[in-house]
């Protein structure tokens, strides 16, 4: 039996302010990975961005939740940008 | 038991309520904002929708309807706040469906939801969109103790109130009343806009024959998706005609001799499984909600039925029949006053929440 082989994507999302970070990483880490044996997805707050590590056991889970990531980060990022002046 | 009053649970608010509900289940994505005041009234602050509509012959995807959700959902939020003139400090509580529906959609505004209430330190309510449809159709009509038909594109259900739950009297085996007439409408390539329901009412009102569909009442619950198949299959009939007027004399068969029969025999069942609970329950009152219950023709037709019982049909108009916000924001103020608040962590949305998994707390 060989070990499985990870396929790793990092994303890093600079937004306005470490507590814009902290919010978007509250926000995002509600939800589970929709098959969490074969993607693992881990957050972590660095100054003002949100570093996101993704690891998937095939190419195209990669490419599928990298960009369901990107998608809610930016869905985020824009209710920041919106409401944040309030 | 005759002369057993109980007391409603839910107190007068000693000050005014206010709260945003946000909904996007399926393919309408709306923001409502209603406030509960100390004299116990219950007013409609604003109900922004906007709807995601496809092009004729096509249904609406998941991932295209959150795209759409995704789009529209800060204009939709903005707009219900200028109408009804409050700022997000001003909310008491932040409420959204937790379910049933559609996933990605569902997730979209749960991720808006949850970035909110962070941002400005709101508690947030998650909210079973039936109940929602219930708490609404109450609001909106007074009716006291009804047996409620909800019936939308996503769920069709007879439910009754007992000792704090919702109770499912009756259902669907399979698909909902909406999603049948909606599926039909487009193998007839009718347009989506306003809505595939609306249209096939009015291509319904210029049919002419009423052709033999299979009629499936099973017990308390009803099947469609048999009726859907042979109504589909009349349209591959050699007497099937698109451009032919409708007639009772010929032999032809017109999409709107369609619409007709399919809308007269699913109001019929759904006419007499309420009507069972009704005689179950002893009831006399009939709360039509959900997309479906505009429908004049099945208004109609309940209303026939309710008389005959010496009683009547309550229904609400497209603004809170249709999926909205604001019956998120009542049935989450009302859930909130009871003292329920969602913790973030358990905001995830659910494909699968049935009505009777919630706890009514706020009546008696």
């Amino acid at each position: 039996m060989s070990e499985p082989t990870w396929h790793t994507v990092t994303v890093t999302i600079p937004l306005l302010s470490e507590e814009h970070a902290r919010i978007a990483k509250q926000v995002l880490d509600v939800d589970r990975e929709l098959q969490p044996h074969a993607v693992k997805r881990v957050l972590e707050v660095q100054g003002n961005n949100l570093i996101a590590k993704l690891s998937t056991l095939t190419i195209r889970l990669a490419r599928l939740s990298t960009n369901a990531f990107l998608e809610n980060i930016d869905l985020i990022v824009h209710t920041l940008d919106e409401f944040g002046t309030q | 038991m005759p002369g057993t009053f109980k007391r409603s649970p839910l107190k007068r608010p000693e000050r005014p309520y206010i709260a945003l509900g946000l909904e996007g289940s399926a393919n309408k994505l709306g923001a409502g904002i209603i406030k509960h005041d100390s004299d116990g009234s219950t007013t409609v602050l604003s109900n922004v929708r906007h709807t995601y509509i496809t092009p004729p012959g096509e249904g609406f995807l998941p991932q295209d309807t959150a795209r759409h959700h995704r789009q529209w959902i800060h204009s939709v939020i903005k707009d219900s706040l200028k109408q009804a003139g409050v700022e997000i400090h001003d909310l008491d509580c932040i409420c959204f469906t937790k379910g049933p529906g559609m996933g990605a959609p569902l997730q979209s505004v749960a991720l808006v939801a949850r970035t909110l209430a962070l941002m400005f330190d709101k508690p947030l309510v998650g909210v079973n969109h039936c109940v929602g449809h219930i708490e609404m159709g109450r609001q909106i009509t007074g009716a006291q103790n009804p047996v409620v038909l909800y019936v939308s594109g996503g769920n069709t259900q007879v439910i009754a109130y007992s000792q704090q739950r919702y109770r499912i009297f009756g259902e669907t085996l399979d698909i909902a009343v909406g999603n049948c007439l909606d599926r039909f409408a487009r193998v007839i390539n009718l347009s989506n806009d306003p809505s595939p329901g609306y249209n096939i009412e009015q291509e319904a009102k210029k049919g002419k024959k009423l052709l033999p569909l299979p009629y499936t009442t099973k017990g308390m619950d009803l099947s469609l998706s048999g009726i859907l198949s042979t109504t589909e299959a009349y349209t591959y009939d050699k007497r099937f005609s698109q451009t032919v007027e409708p007639s009772p004399e010929s032999d032809t068969i017109t999409p709107a001799d369609l619409c007709f029969s399919l809308q007269e025999t699913v109001f019929a069942m759904l006419v007499e499984i309420t009507e069972r609970a009704m005689a179950h329950i002893g009831s006399k009152e009939v709360l039509i909600v959900g997309g479906v219950g505009c429908n004049e023709r099945l208004q109609d037709m309940m209303g026939i039925m309710a008389r005959e019982r010496g009683g009547n049909v309550f229904a609400t108009d497209e603004r809170f029949c249709i999926d909205n916000g604001i019956m998120i924001a009542q049935a989450g103020l009302l859930s909130y006053r009871m003292g329920s608040v969602t913790p973030l962590s358990e905001t995830s949305c659910t494909q699968r929440f049935r009505t009777d998994q919630v706890h009514v707390a706020w009546r008696a």
